[in-house]
């Protein structure tokens, strides 16, 4: 991924940390594991690859301080999903 | 009165200026544009004009018009004027010398909603064909990209559910953050026409607008919220329709996911949104949030229009999720005189988000990471497309200051004085390596730039505009490019520079492209308009001539979603520094950055962007009317000239950014919307004092303006 998009930061982790948790806040009412895939999902279709893999970074090098619980669960998710790619979806996010 | 000259020639064309799109028909002499006449049967305006469509054409041929391509190695050496093969040559060479540099994602591109459908599909083509990777953004990022967000989230489509028409049949009007009767003027006046006739006119926005009250309308209710509540004010009107049981039930269960009503229900049901309790916080009288909720729910066809009051906030995205989520909740979709609809800003900022001017999606609103959508592309491209999702105009600036990207093209905008905390957007531009501008006039991010491309005006090429009601109209040369080139023939050339060969006879043959791969644009063609004189997407096979009211038997994914959108304060707050909350907005007679209006003899109404101020702020800083004051934030400072006015509350000040000098970016916050970044504009923490009489009033040097 970074070989075709170039290296390097694209974005100071403190920005990237505020603006995951600002998408954490939108999904914090809605149930625990709906309210993970909603932030997942964001990340992966909204966010430029170098955007997450810096957000990965920072979660192996610094347990992805600053993150909310359920930001920091959905990134996890979003390194798992690289394996089982989900379809894209503009509404919230599905049950179970 | 002499009687008006003849004029030898007429053409029909759709004015650039607002969302609304009037018909003008454009009368020339000699090659000369003389009047633009109201034209009867454009279906937006219906023979109606205001003053800026009507008289603020002159900008075209003002001299500041550059007319000749111009390099420069950098930004501190002069321009130097070459001829369009060797800008063209340049700008490529640069571009790929940069990329193997530094990178395919170290370059991208923006397009213009001042430019037509067909020349915006091209350039998000420019960036997926020529620099193969998807960092193409468009205007709306500042402006309505919450609208596309929020609208497809709950309702399935990101744009008006309604035709302007269908306001004639509202019995109740709801306008948020958004002031139709200067902002899209023609539109107001239909409005207004519908509130005189007895619909009754609900109205929420800090401010005392001139669609609040003004001589012949008066709003019912008036929420005149503290700036920043949106969604604590809306979630409390829903709660207000649940509690009461004024909600539609057989609507939602016919047309949404019940479990997810449900959901919202408990929601917005919960006591924290009742209006007792959101009153205080948000500066207003439970009461009023009561008697709102209550007209609105109650009525037969009541309807929702709101504007950049709306989306410019760290939560924009969720306010225009509960404008959908209210609908959806009181069954006022699918019919005429009900809708939610967004009242957008530039001429062409519909078709900006249509044309797949997006870094996360292809026209029609697809997502890149989709194989399927992305294959039908790539055969009719020829080529393999990027799969991941690309980088965002904010995040643009953000890695050109990390040092990761280094080319931008940008298309007719002014990220320099219309994108946020300007300081931060003058040092990404000075940090990169390769900035092109195709632009009318020196902008002012032609400061900062290598290349500049001399583009055309809307009165100088052929193509679409898609307006805010979905409706897809003629653009009509009128007149030669002044520099030689529409701007489709301009990036047509880049493309070819880049090494991907590609050739159109016409505009015709982009929207053609664009027909092939976007269901929403299925059916249409230059030649369906020129028979039609305009026609509303969806326009497929099903509507051969277009569809007026969206939604009125399955909305697009099947069933509506309720999302649910909790009350989340933004970060930027007033403090002991920092106490009063500034705003911004509009006036009828210039329009937004100035660029054009500026240029005409509109500045006989409107000569400098002034700070409205409530009297009490004002004494208590000792200001006075005229006083020339300086406004500080966090973020920066900038001076206006003052005006007391009793059109916002104290602790909310106001001002207007059509002139660049006024700088209003200068103070305003980087921060966003969680779901775009679409910039918070309407909330600003800053303090305001007078300047002495002895510092020099910069604000007063407006001859760079006027020249």
């Amino acid at each position: 991924m970074s070989a075709a998009h170039g290296d390097g930061m694209v974005i100071a982790i403190e920005r990237l940390v505020a603006m995951a948790n600002q998408i954490g806040d939108f999904f914090a009412p809605y149930p625990q594991g709906q309210r993970e895939e909603g932030v997942r999902n964001h990340l992966r279709h909204y966010w430029d690859p170098r955007m997450r893999e810096a957000l990965l970074a920072h979660l192996d090098a610094n347990a992805g301080a600053g993150l909310h619980a359920h930001v920091l669960a959905a990134t996890r998710l979003l390194r798992d999903e690289q394996q089982t790619a989900r379809k894209a979806y503009a509404g919230p996010p599905p049950r179970g | 009165m002499p009687n008006p000259r003849k004029p030898d020639g007429s053409l029909v064309t759709t004015c650039a200026y607002c969302g609304v799109g009037c018909g003008f028909k454009a009368e020339t002499i000699g090659g000369e544009i003389v009047r633009m006449i109201p034209w009867k049967e454009g279906k937006a305006n219906h023979g109606h004009a205001c003053v800026k469509g009507r008289f603020a054409f002159d900008y075209y041929q003002h001299p500041d018009r550059v007319r000749t391509p111009m390099i420069r190695s950098s930004i501190d050496q002069p321009w130097r004027e070459v001829s369009w093969d060797a800008a063209i040559a340049h700008a490529a060479a640069e571009m790929q010398r940069i990329q193997a540099q530094h990178g395919r994602g170290s370059v991208g591109a923006v397009s213009s909603s001042r430019c037509t459908n067909e020349e915006i599909f091209l350039m998000q083509k420019f960036a997926r064909v020529a620099l193969r990777n998807n960092n193409i953004d468009n205007c709306s990022r500042i402006c309505h990209s919450p609208t596309q967000f929020g609208l497809s989230a709950t309702l399935g489509a990101g744009a008006a559910s309604q035709h302007f028409d269908s306001v004639l049949q509202a019995d109740v009007i709801l306008v948020v953050g958004a002031n139709p009767t200067e902002g899209h003027p023609v539109f107001g006046s239909m409005l207004k026409r519908r509130v005189r006739q007895g619909a009754k006119l609900l109205v929420v926005d800090p401010r005392r607008t001139e669609t609040a009250e003004s001589a012949h309308c008066k709003a019912t209710v008036h929420l005149a919220l503290r700036p920043g509540t949106n969604v604590l004010v809306l979630n409390s009107l829903a709660h207000v329709v649940v509690t009461e049981g004024l909600h539609d039930a057989a609507f939602i269960a016919a047309r949404c996911h019940p479990a997810e009503f449900e959901q919202w229900r408990a929601l917005v049901a919960d006591a924290r949104y009742a209006p007792e309790v959101v009153g205080p916080e948000a500066s207003l009288d439970p009461a009023d949030i009561r008697a709102a909720a209550r007209v609105y729910a109650k009525a037969k066809r009541s309807t929702i229009y709101y504007g950049l009051g709306v989306t410019e906030h760290s939560q924009g995205s969720t306010g225009v999720m509960c404008l959908g989520n209210l609908a959806l909740a009181c069954g006022m979709l699918g019919r005429e005189g009900v809708g939610v609809n967004p009242l957008r800003g530039q001429g062409n900022v519909q078709g900006g988000s249509c044309l797949g001017s997006w870094p996360h999606m292809l026209s029609g609103y697809r997502f890149v990471t989709d194989d399927a959508v992305r294959a039908t592309f790539e055969q009719d491209w020829r080529l393999s497309l990027d799969p991941e999702p690309g980088l965002r105009l904010p995040n643009m600036f953000d890695a050109a200051l990390a040092g990761t990207f280094k080319a931008i093209y940008i298309q007719g905008e002014d990220p320099v004085q219309s994108d946020p905390n300007q300081n931060h957007i003058v040092a990404a531009m000075k940090a990169m390596e390769c900035v092109i501008v195709q632009d009318l006039f020196l902008n002012e991010t032609a400061k900062y730039a290598h290349v500049f491309l001399p583009g055309s005006s809307s009165l100088e090429k052929n193509g679409t505009f898609t307006n805010a009601e979905r409706r897809v109209s003629m653009v009509r040369k009128v007149v030669p490019p002044l520099a030689g080139l529409e701007d489709w023939e301009i990036t047509v050339k880049l493309i070819n520079a880049m090494g991907y060969p590609l050739h159109y006879d016409h505009p015709s043959q982009i929207l053609d492209e664009v027909a092939r791969l976007s269901p929403a644009y299925q059916g249409m063609s230059f030649a369906l308009i020129e028979r039609c004189g305009s026609v509303q997407w969806p326009c497929n096979p099903q509507a051969p001539e277009g569809t007026e009211v969206l939604h009125t038997q399955t909305f697009p994914r099947g069933k509506a979603n309720f999302m649910l959108t909790g009350y989340v304060p933004t970060t930027e707050r007033i403090d002991e520094r920092h106490p009063l909350l500034l705003t911004t907005g509009r006036i009828l007679s210039q329009y937004n950055v100035g660029t054009q209006t500026r240029r005409t003899g509109n500045v006989a109404w409107h000569d400098e962007d002034l700070l409205d101020i409530h009297r009490q702020d004002a004494e208590a800083r000792g200001i006075r009317d005229g006083d020339l004051v300086a406004i500080s934030s966090r973020y920066g400072e900038t001076r206006l000239h003052a005006r007391i006015s009793d059109k916002v509350s104290p602790g909310v000040l106001y001002t207007t950014f059509h002139f660049a000098q006024s700088k209003a970016n200068a103070v305003t916050s980087d921060l966003s919307d969680w779901a775009t970044n679409c910039p918070e504009y309407k909330v600003t923490a800053v303090e305001v004092a007078k300047v002495p009489a002895t510092a020099p009033a910069s604000a007063r040097a407006r001859a760079g303006a006027k020249a």
